[in-house]
């Protein structure tokens, strides 16, 4: 066991954990953050998708010890208090949760684009959400939520 | 189920090389991840008797891409992220650009390594081809040696490297081409996005008018391991680069990858896909 200290979500945390335990399950079991969602388990689905630093990466690829020091956002991180993040509300009002099992990580994925590109193109949103795999409501909707939210949030 | 490994995170090299050069653990490599955590859930061969895992993300030696007397120098722990959005790499290098740009997803990319990619070895492993044709050498370290080969030499077999138990793949380094050299890199994969590659490209060549001066032709994923065709690219050097020449080089190239393959049950299929889209390939960058 290890004594791990890092941010989670704006907070330093300790905890004491296997070191070879994924992110994935730290957050879920350790933290009960279970916006975080388990699919392929191999990197493929990208529902496990936390931003790390700022920038997206599969959580079920990093181990505990890896993230010693380092700063790590979850879908609960991002939200203000009750209220939901403006993503959120346009995943919302275009239609793009269906079963809702991608979108924490898909919204996340927008996130981080977003930061880094206020203003993306249609192919920039797409190649930003090709790590997250969505089965039922269908890219389109997404894509358009993506988009109206960057208007947005470049708005104010 | 991940097994319960030990887990180092060295803060320098030189800690790292003393962890390695004790023979009597079995120690791995560990940076991105995306090979190591997938070979440890899914009991791969190649990680089941790992007992400690090195982290080297925190390793400074490890990191950065910068020009050294005349070469670019890529740590090799920089990720697919860090080598994408390089403005070294931008304008150097634009055939290793694009080959990062169609591995995995962003997530993988913001993750996984360059020597990740060929320390791994696997058939087809992205970055593999792009780096044969640059003429990359890699710099290993242990405790007491320090040596520089070619990424050729390095790679021995499927998943199989020089790499000894005690030492680490510091730099990747890649002499800057000529600006008359052009190329290009192709993948075919089963979808766009996270897809395993069936088959690679990667073609450097100068040419002078219609005349190939030099060429450098690799292929992967449809050969054993990333490979070379250096009695093809003597073969084109100093021809016409026109239509007919150029459709009966990417004739050759399938017969050498059959050469080397043996026939298999999908080669009926593979081989014309593979010459007519080495053959595309070549009418691109020559422009025909």
């Amino acid at each position: 066991m290890i004594n791990l200290k890092f941010i989670l979500n704006g907070k330093e945390v300790t905890v004491e954990t296997e070191p070879s335990i994924r992110l994935l399950d730290l957050l879920r079991d350790k933290f009960n953050l279970t916006g975080t969602k388990e699919g392929c388990g191999v990197g493929e689905c990208g529902a496990c998708t936390v931003l790390m630093n700022g920038k997206a990466v599969n959580s079920c690829l990093i181990l505990a010890a890896q993230i010693e020091g380092n700063e790590i956002v979850t879908i609960e991180g991002i939200t203000n208090g009750n209220e939901l993040h403006p993503i959120q509300k346009k995943f919302l009002k275009y239609g793009a949760v269906q079963c809702g099992f991608c979108s924490p990580a898909m919204v996340l994925s927008a996130f981080a684009l977003l930061k880094e590109n206020p203003n993306p193109t249609e192919e920039e949103i797409k190649d930003a959400i090709a790590g997250n795999l969505c089965r039922c409501t269908g890219y389109k909707q997404i894509i358009e939520a993506i988009n109206e939210s960057a208007k947005e949030l470049t708005s104010h | 189920m991940i097994p319960s490994i030990e887990i180092l995170i060295p803060k320098n090299l030189n800690e790292v090389l003393g962890i390695l050069s004790n023979q009597d653990k079995n120690f791995k490599i560990i940076a991105g991840g995306t090979d190591v955590v997938t070979g440890l859930k899914q009991e791969s061969n190649r990680f089941i008797n790992t007992e400690v895992l090195v982290d080297i993300n925190r390793i400074a030696e490890v990191k950065g891409i910068e020009k050294r007397n005349g070469k670019i120098s890529i740590g090799a722990a920089s990720t697919f992220t860090e080598i994408y959005t390089n403005p070294i790499v931008s304008s150097e290098l634009p055939i290793l650009k694009k080959a990062v740009a169609t591995i995995g997803s962003l997530q993988i990319r913001n993750r996984a390594t360059i020597a990740g990619n060929f320390v791994n070895n696997a058939p087809c492993a992205d970055t593999v081809t792009a780096l044969l044709v640059y003429n990359a050498t890699i710099e290993i370290e242990s405790t007491n040696s320090k040596r520089e080969i070619s990424l050729q030499e390095f790679l021995q077999g499927p998943y199989k490297t020089q790499l000894k138990k005690d030492e680490i793949v510091t730099r990747i380094n890649i002499p800057v081409p000529p600006k008359t050299f052009v190329g290009d890199f192709y993948k075919l994969g089963r979808r766009q996005a996270v897809a395993i590659s069936r088959i690679t490209f990667a073609v450097l060549m100068e040419l002078n008018g219609n005349k190939i001066n030099e060429i450098k032709i690799a292929a992967g994923a449809v050969t054993p391991i990333g490979t070379r065709f250096p009695e093809l690219e003597k073969y084109a050097a100093g021809k016409e680069a026109n239509n007919d020449f150029i459709k009966s080089l990417a004739s050759k190239l399938g017969e050498e990858i059959i050469k080397l393959t043996g026939l298999r049950w999908s080669s009926e299929y593979k081989l014309p896909v593979v010459q007519q889209m080495f053959y595309q390939m070549l009418k691109r960058i020559t422009k025909k």
